[in-house]
């Protein structure tokens, strides 16, 4: 591995496709569209894009990084098909970036990351990785006074009692290529697997199985 | 000089996450590679398939069938000529994992990707597999889709008639969850119904007494409900023969729909193809029972036609198939750029007034 790996990482895990090419310690290009719908149109035409203006191919990749989630279900999907895709024809590791670990990304160990979930709701994780995150349902996640809540700029937080909301100021893709560059270079590389923390909604059937009676 | 190209095929629709290499040329296709991972097991308790979990195997699931597909193939990706994916109709959430993964490989490696119409991968399938030449007929049916489709062309597909309703495979899943007996449910009633009265109880032919080549199954789902609970309220449950009836009572009422469909579209193919040999084939799930089978064989004796059965796994879905297609259309010019679209609903014959699905998302089949 080159000491100053390139790598490209994108997310569509909420409303925009971001995408940000990071060489070592340098951005060279980055993205970020509010997008609702037609991400999985738009994703490759801007990571082109991205590479094309900053002078490189899909060849010079040493890395793809990519969000997992939590967030959109459909768009985590979206973005962790491709980045496995690219990185199975490049030969290149894919490395799977948690939105907590994005979003928490130079906080310190204990802050509190939100991200927002369907219906006004969020995820609760720490950005260290410790503990359970959850989607947040009023009282399962322990917010200890004084908590610092970290949260991307545009996003809604939920409030806690004496906790600071702190947005982060390093974008979404680019959180997301520097996360993966510390995995890399840690050599613990985690591939991409969409993160939901949701079961899928469906219910076994309630109807009771038929009786079959004995023939005798 | 003869060109051969070589396609990666990949199938993600419904509950198969499929990936497939086929090599061809001018002198036909050969199948390098066949990987279909299904996901039976994950749906079982639900009694059916739940897209969201489908969706979610098959994001973690397409890019390990397509590195089999490739090595069970002994090729690189650098040797694929084209990637074809299916892009449309089916589940959503599935499909775009497909398509996902289809556009990073064809990014990362710099190869032409083929969107591929699901339905266009089984309607080619004949030609893959017994190289029947155009045009022919073909019913494809299967746990989603039903329908009559002269095949003329790669890209020509007139739809003769088709379900207005359910599916006779979901008609078959759902038989088989009414009565006690697993998933899938063709395999299973077909067992059951062997040793089974098919005339004990009387089910309904929706749709035989109107002309034409269009079909209905779930009125004879919900009739079959119907003399099952009648049987519970007699008796407290019912018998493994009132289920082995039930079965054959079942399969003969949806054979007997099939069957004579099939007569009519063939005699309307026969029109069509003006003098043509014209085969007649059939592709999907349901295309394994051998009953329905039986009776297609019988309609193109009376009508002197070949009928043409390909092998149980190219009728079920898998990514042959798709490769197969792509090819064609990669043969034939088609390039799609990597901006193309996953569709949920997509027709075959875009002439046809729709079957079923309309308003602002169009036709589904």
């Amino acid at each position: 591995m080159p000491s100053d790996p390139l790598i490209l990482g994108f997310d569509t895990s909420a409303a925009h496709v971001a995408a940000a090419l990071l060489s070592g310690d340098q951005v060279l290009a980055q993205t970020h569209t509010p997008m609702r719908k037609g991400q999985a149109e738009t994703l490759f035409p801007a990571l082109d894009k991205l590479l094309t203006g900053a002078g490189k191919a899909y060849a010079d990749l040493d890395a793809i990084a990519v969000g997992v989630g939590p967030g959109n279900f459909t768009g985590i999907r979206i973005s962790v098909s491709a980045a496995r895709g690219l990185a199975l024809a490049l030969d290149r590791p894919a490395i799977g970036v948690t939105g907590f670990a994005a979003v928490g990304l130079g906080a310190t160990p204990s802050t509190i990351c939100s991200l927002p979930a369907a219906a006004g709701r969020f995820y609760l994780g720490r950005a260290d990785g410790s503990g359970t995150p959850v989607l947040w349902d009023g009282d399962n996640f322990d917010v200890p006074p004084q908590a610092i809540l970290r949260h991307w700029p545009d996003d809604a937080v939920p409030e806690f009692a004496g906790a600071t909301a702190q947005a982060q100021p390093i974008p979404v893709a680019e959180a997301i290529c520097r996360a993966a560059a510390a995995q890399l270079a840690s050599g613990q590389i985690t591939p991409p697997k969409p993160y939901y923390l949701k079961p899928a909604d469906a219910a076994p059937s309630k109807t009771p199985p038929v009786v079959i009676l004995d023939d005798a | 000089m003869e060109q051969t190209v070589c396609v990666l095929g990949i199938e993600s629709s419904c509950d198969d996450t499929a990936a497939a290499v086929v090599r061809m040329s001018d002198k036909g296709a050969q199948i390098l590679s066949s990987v279909v991972e299904g996901q039976n097991e994950l749906h079982a308790e639900f009694g059916g398939v739940v897209p969201e979990i489908a969706a979610r195997a098959h994001a973690e699931k397409v890019d390990g069938c397509v590195r089999t597909a490739l090595d069970d193939a002994g090729v690189t990706l650098a040797q694929i000529d084209a990637i074809a994916v299916t892009a449309g109709p089916g589940l959503i959430g599935g499909v775009l994992s497909g398509v996902m993964c289809a556009k990073g490989l064809a990014a990362g490696a710099g190869t032409p990707l083929v969107a591929v119409n699901h339905l266009a991968g089984h309607a080619l399938t004949p030609a893959l597999t017994d190289r029947v030449p155009f045009p022919y007929l073909l019913l494809l049916a299967s746990g989603g889709h039903c329908q009559f489709l002269y095949v003329a062309g790669i890209d020509d597909f007139t739809r003769l008639g088709g379900t207005i309703d359910d599916a006779p495979g979901e008609a078959f899943d759902k038989t088989a969850r009414l009565l006690g007996l697993t998933q899938p449910g063709g395999p299973a009633v077909e067992q059951a119904a062997r040793n089974g009265a098919a005339d004990r109880f009387a089910l309904p032919r929706p749709l035989l007494d109107r002309p034409g080549c269009d079909m209905s199954f779930s009125g004879l789902k919900t009739a079959l409900l119907r003399a099952r609970d009648q049987l519970i309220a007699d008796q407290g449950g019912i018998s493994a023969q009132d289920r082995a009836d039930l079965c054959a009572g079942f399969q003969a009422a949806v054979c007997d729909i099939l069957v004579e469909k099939a007569r009519r579209a063939l005699s309307a193919a026969r029109d069509m193809a003006a003098g043509q040999p014209l085969a007649f084939a059939v592709a999907g799930g349901v295309a394994a029972n051998a009953a329905l089978r039986e009776g297609l064989q019988g309609v193109c004796e009376t009508q002197d036609t070949q009928f043409i059965a390909p092998p149980l796994a190219l009728c079920t879905d898998n990514a042959a198939m798709i490769a197969y297609a792509g090819g064609r259309l990669f043969a034939a010019g088609q390039r799609d750029g990597l901006d193309v679209s996953a569709r949920p609903r997509w027709p075959l014959d875009r002439a046809q007034a729709p079957l079923l699905g309309s308003g602002k998302k169009g036709a589904k089949a």
